[in-house]
């Protein structure tokens, strides 16, 4: 039981989340279920571009409120994030485009280019060794055991699962 | 010209030799290269690296990966990614590699593999994650990278990487590694600028998924950070380097789609409180800095 452990611990106990409100809408026709199940019984088919507030995420799914206020469960896959009429332009910074939904933009984005840490094309391209970086990278390595207790803290189970293939096919094992 | 050849191939066949390889891949050498002609060809032929020349290939890897930009100050959230990582990767193939985790002090959003089983995730990519299920699905994709040796594969593929599982095997005193790092410095960045073949980038996805799901995770925490990335600008200034070298993020989606069928009965944790806890101060900082950065944060 190191300090690691027992900060996992202690952070299993802590169960409440606070949730940014996230707005988004319809990328096709969908319909709106009253339960996140394929067979659930459809409330209504919200049109193509229909905007929605994402209340939660559960697997495949998002409970959301739909505009005349019915609430119900739609695709993740059907959902893009934000506004569909008000996507940025190229040239913008830190995602701007996504995550405004329910909240204003700052009005700090336009200048935040400055003081920017990037990984971009020219930082990789100027990048010489660095086998310190590494060295430190390798000192925060956990053992299998730590990362057991960490998903024994987080409620994880491991399951045998068969990977697939591109139609979706299970496959023999790699 | 017949003479000038013939002393080229001497000179690589000798360089062959004295490289390590023995007299019967020297001579499949030069018979690949008479037969053929294909250089690039013959030398990915040549041998397949051992796993321990693989980690050192990957050391040198992520040196220049590290060197592009270095790892955020922040222990409590390197050794949580180094947790979730190394739980992700107990279910893949490979579980024994030795396996690290890293986040970089970067504002892009983007993740990157190296071979041997080094992982770095910028901050950037960090601050777009709503919980933990997202992060093993990023994680996993890149573990991915790692298991199907795609980025191996991909170096050994550029002539100039060809020697390199040579100098990999003979690296053992310091001044040979730092020779290997040096012989691979060109290489990474020209590879991990250009990015992989599609179809390794798609195969990752598709056992990303898998691979979190079997950590015991939510199957849709990757979709769901695709889904994120399909809503941002591809020309986005934090996107550009990774809608560069990876398909769009629709056409993942696309593609995951059958697949993700089939989890579909699966009910899993996110772990959205813990993932929080630890990724607080990414957001407290980016506040202060005035950055609007993700779904996590209210405005």
């Amino acid at each position: 039981m190191n300090v690691r452990t027992r900060l996992f611990a202690a952070l299993f106990l802590f169960s409440s989340a606070a949730f940014a409100a996230e707005s988004g809408y319809t990328i096709k026709a969908t319909d709106l279920k009253d339960k996140p199940y394929i067979d659930a019984v459809t409330i209504v088919t919200l049109p193509e571009k229909t905007q929605i507030e994402i209340v939660t995420r559960q697997g495949g799914w998002m409970h959301v409120r739909a505009p005349d206020k019915q609430q119900g469960w739609v695709r993740l896959l059907s959902v893009r994030l934000g506004n569909p009429d008000k996507r940025a332009k190229s040239g913008g910074n830190l995602l701007s485009a996504i995550g405004i939904g329910s909240r204003p933009r700052p009005t700090t984005t336009a200048t935040v280019t400055t003081g920017v840490r990037g990984f971009s094309e020219e930082d990789l391209a100027k990048a010489a060794p660095n086998a310190a970086e590494l060295e430190k990278m390798k000192g925060y390595a956990v053992t299998v055991a730590d990362a057991q207790q960490a998903a024994l803290q987080g409620d994880l189970e491991a399951r045998q699962i068969g990977y697939f293939d591109a139609d979706g096919k299970t496959m023999k094992e790699k | 010209m017949g003479q000038t050849r013939h002393v080229v191939l001497s000179i690589m066949l000798a360089a062959a030799v004295l490289a390590g390889c023995s007299k019967q891949q020297a001579d499949a050498f030069m018979r690949n290269i008479n037969e053929s002609g294909g250089l690039k060809q013959t030398f990915a032929n040549l041998r397949e690296p051992t796993q321990a020349e693989e980690i050192r290939i990957g050391d040198g890897v992520a040196e220049t990966l590290l060197g592009a930009r270095p790892l955020l100050d922040d222990p409590d959230l390197q050794h949580y990614v180094n947790a979730i990582g190394v739980w992700v990767a107990q279910q893949s193939e490979r579980p024994d590699l030795p396996w690290h985790f890293g986040v970089n002090d970067s504002d892009h959003i983007n993740a990157f593999a190296a071979p041997g089983g080094h992982i770095i995730v910028t901050k950037g990519m960090m601050r777009q994650l709503r919980n933990e299920a997202e992060l093993a699905g990023v994680l996993g994709h890149e573990v991915a990278h790692v298991t199907q040796k795609h980025h191996l594969k991909a170096l050994r593929k550029s002539a100039l990487a060809n020697l390199l599982s040579a100098s990999a095997a003979a690296a053992t005193a310091e001044s040979r590694h730092a020779e290997l790092v040096q012989k691979l410095a060109g290489p990474t960045r020209e590879l991990y600028a250009r990015g992989l073949d599609k179809r390794d980038e798609f195969e990752a996805d598709r056992m990303g998924v898998v691979l979190s799901a079997r950590a015991g995770y939510d199957p849709y925490g990757l979709p769901a950070v695709l889904t994120t990335l399909a809503s941002a600008d591809p020309k986005d200034n934090f996107l550009t380097l990774l809608t560069k070298t990876h398909p769009p993020p629709q056409a993942r989606l696309d593609s995951l789609a059958p697949g993700l069928a089939t989890l579909d009965g699966i009910k899993a944790p996110q772990n959205p409180t813990r993932f929080q806890q630890y990724t607080r101060k990414l957001r407290v900082a980016s506040r202060k800095s005035g950055l609007q950065i993700g779904y996590l944060f209210p405005s």
